[in-house]
């Protein structure tokens, strides 16, 4: 479960969904720029941030639609080749907004559609994560969201970490402080003497 | 018991892995005349020449250092063991070979600080890493199934290095499965009513690798 402090989760809940009122509501005019008065009519289609959306969705304010990244064209891309797609086009936040969405709209098939991209996603990261190079990123990053690059950051990591083990090097690692003391002491030795 | 170096993670580092494989025991023959060794963690010695001693590895390799001793090379470490162990690797492409837990960390310890009292060393070396590439191709082959029904995974035989490559992967992977395959998340669009009661149980549980 994301944690109070969980950056990603923060950052997520601005991702703009599209919400239509289902209710008229007066002096929130800059919510929708397109309204000529300073107040939001009934039936009006607004684009607002998650967080918003969802405070009014249980206040029965607005009514949710389902957001571009789960359109039936994302799906049958999804279909056809799922780890080709560039999810993070569409959105950084694919599943951890898929997830907080379920609840609020009426298409309960996005649930196992977020599974099944998942999924078949997971087998390419798996695939390319530990075996990728040290120096270059691979291409296929850019086309992966948020969680899905982290993965594949903890996979290669560790792995790197593990090769430079392997390779050797000095054992013990000295501090910065300790090279930086040393450099400030180094102009005086030429003093001492 | 968690790493230092990263405490968000609790995940160990390669050296810290490498400090807890420094406790095992290896067998080392002294040349020179030395009283015993009174250390928090036991006392070792006397040590006389040519007379074979157990010490941890960290003193094995101190001693190694300043020309007090030969390390004798583990059993397992020998071309035949290795040369065995690996055809059973081959062999079998679901299971582990038992090892020492620590064997990727000791073996490697041994190359850089004994080199000179491991025969074949060469021949051990390049064993060691072709069994560390089968076992490891083997855990991937074993992650590819993971899927949302998992949720344990039995590694028996593992090594030490081996899980702590492979543990932050393994972990967000089983995390995000677990995620996606909450019950909140996918509904039936149609059974969710009496006809189907509510699964508890989320299918059997599935290893990586048979017991």
């Amino acid at each position: 479960m994301p944690g109070y402090y969980d950056i990603d989760d923060i950052i997520m809940e601005e991702e703009s969904i599209s919400v239509v009122f289902q209710v008229g509501a007066h002096g929130v005019g800059l919510l929708d720029p397109g309204s000529e008065t300073n107040s939001v009519e009934k039936g009006a289609k607004v684009d607002l941030p998650f967080w918003l959306a969802h405070e009014l969705y249980l206040r029965q304010a607005v009514s949710i639609s389902v957001p571009a990244c789960f359109s039936q064209k994302t799906r049958k891309e999804i279909q056809a080749d799922a780890a080709c797609v560039h999810l993070r086009i569409r959105c950084p936040y694919f599943y951890e907004l898929g997830c907080k969405i379920v609840p609020l709209v009426s298409d309960k098939s996005i649930g196992s559609f977020l599974h099944y991209a998942f999924t078949h996603r997971y087998k390419e990261i798996l695939s390319k994560s530990h075996s990728a190079s040290v120096a270059t990123v691979p291409k296929f990053l850019t086309r992966l969201t948020k969680e899905e690059s982290q993965l594949f950051e903890a996979a290669r990591s560790s792995m790197l970490a593990f090769k430079k083990w392997r390779l050797g090097g000095s054992r013990l690692e000295k501090a910065s402080i300790l090279s930086r003391k040393r450099k400030t002491t180094m102009p005086t030795c030429p003093s001492t003497p | 018991m968690a790493g230092q170096s990263n405490p968000d993670l609790s995940v160990f580092s390669a050296p810290e892995v490498e400090f807890l494989a420094e406790d095992e025991m290896v067998e080392i023959v002294p040349n020179i005349r030395m009283e015993a060794l009174n250390m928090i963690c036991g006392d070792y010695g006397p040590f006389f020449p040519q007379i074979a001693s157990k010490v941890p590895l960290w003193l094995a390799v101190a001693l190694k250092k300043r020309g007090k001793c030969t390390i004798r090379t583990p059993e397992w470490m020998s071309v035949e063991r290795l040369t065995q162990v690996l055809e059973a690797e081959r062999e079998s492409p679901r299971e582990f070979q038992p090892l020492p837990f620590h064997y990727v960390e000791i073996s490697r310890l041994l190359f850089d600080h004994a080199h000179d009292d491991i025969p074949d060393l060469y021949m051990a070396r390049s064993l060691i890493e072709d069994i560390r590439d089968v076992r490891f191709h083997k855990v991937e082959t074993g992650l590819e199934t993971i899927s949302g029904r998992t949720h344990a995974v039995k590694l028996k035989n593992l090594s030490a290095m081996e899980v702590n490559i492979v543990r932050p992967f393994m972990v967000r992977a089983l995390q995000a499965f677990y995620k996606h395959d909450s019950p909140h998340l996918i509904q039936q669009p149609r059974a969710m009513g009496s006809r189907q009661p509510q699964v508890v149980d989320r299918g059997p549980r599935r290893d990586l690798r048979p017991r």
